[in-house]
């Protein structure tokens, strides 16, 4: 987590948890969540485990 | 082709190929699905038996060029970053090299490789792997965090190879090392290779020269550049591989034609260091 960044202005990002796996709870594995850059304002979902960090605008074009 | 199109395409191209699991590198191909050809691929591009064995079945997909030297070099302890991770084949045999103490992070663009890579992962119990969507020409990492930033067969899809170079370089501890195993040039390929979107797909138009590539290399930021090894394709590869037959089958390709492709093509292992 403390090497993730922003893929965009590669700042710090904050975690927010909805769901964890319950026996990978010492792990911390987030199953669905997401991740906030407060500088550029943008957030990152989290789903199935896998954090989604591609810049917003490929993001859009894949869904 | 623009870059917007040439990513859409890379993207679809490397989703079919994860959920058809398919086990060569163009999604023109169907016709090797087989884990023992895959096998014998892998061997061929010098990954031995235990490796092979010691990854959850359904990671290897053969779509890299072969990447032992990297993993050679690989030390207890260490952050690796693999760049366009796939199926999670190199992460999973990074992950025995660095132990519990180190940590393997996969970068792919591609959603349906990842969900695939992370059903591996958790076949293997590897717990020192994690997988992230995102595009290696815009890394979600920190500036100075890894150790060494592996890729396999991958920068020469991208449209904008000295970015991906550039944030390699950014990622890097000072003293990290970016070992790359790719698909280079040694003659520029014909016009209609060029405009194939299956060439591009299947790792060959999207290939530079290989002067080229290295000074994009330079120019991120690694002064010292070696080249580890150097493969070519003799043309027998060429007629044996099903992904290349079906280059050759799409683009209605005489063999003459191929064989003059053949040798304008050659796979490196590249090795840089980030200066302390």
């Amino acid at each position: 987590m403390e090497i993730l960044a922003c893929p965009m202005c590669k700042g710090d990002l904050e975690l927010s948890i909805e769901e964890e796996e319950e026996e990978e709870k010492e792990k911390g594995e987030v199953v669905k969540g997401s991740l906030y850059c407060r500088k550029c304002d943008l957030r990152y979902p989290i789903e199935e485990g896998i954090p989604n960090l591609l810049p917003p605008e490929l993001r859009q074009k894949s869904e | 082709m623009d870059d917007e199109k040439i990513k859409r395409e890379v993207r679809a191209g490397y989703a079919k190929i994860a959920k058809e699991g398919s086990s060569c590198c163009a999604p023109v191909s169907s016709c090797c699905g087989s884990t023992h050809l895959a096998e014998d691929i892998s061997k061929r591009i010098g990954y031995s038996e235990e490796e092979l064995k010691a990854v959850p079945e359904g990671a290897n997909l053969v779509l890299g060029c072969g990447n032992p030297v990297a993993l050679a070099s690989i030390k207890e302890g260490e952050t690796v970053l693999d760049l366009g991770s796939g199926a999670g084949f190199d992460c999973f045999l990074a992950a025995d090299r660095v132990g519990t103490e180190g940590r393997i992070i996969g970068v792919d663009m591609t959603s349906e490789m990842l969900a695939k890579a992370r059903e591996n992962a958790e076949k293997g119990n590897y717990d020192n792997v994690e997988f992230r969507l995102g595009e290696i020409e815009n890394l979600p990492l920190a500036d100075n965090s890894v150790d060494v930033v592996i890729s396999n067969c991958v920068i020469n899809l991208s449209p904008n190879k000295a970015r991906v170079f550039k944030e390699a370089f950014r990622v890097l501890k000072p003293g990290g090392r970016l070992m790359i195993s790719d698909i280079v040039l040694l003659k520029e390929l014909p016009d209609f290779i060029k405009d194939s979107v299956e060439a591009y797909v299947g790792c060959l138009s999207g290939a530079i020269m290989k002067e080229e590539y290295l000074k994009l290399m330079a120019e991120a930021g690694f002064p010292d550049i070696r080249i580890m090894d150097e493969t070519s394709f003799p043309i027998e590869y060429i007629a044996n591989d099903p992904t290349a037959k079906a280059i050759l089958e799409d683009l209605e390709m005489p063999i003459e034609k191929a064989k003059e492709v053949a040798g304008s093509v050659t796979s490196i292992k590249v090795r840089g260091v980030k200066p302390e």
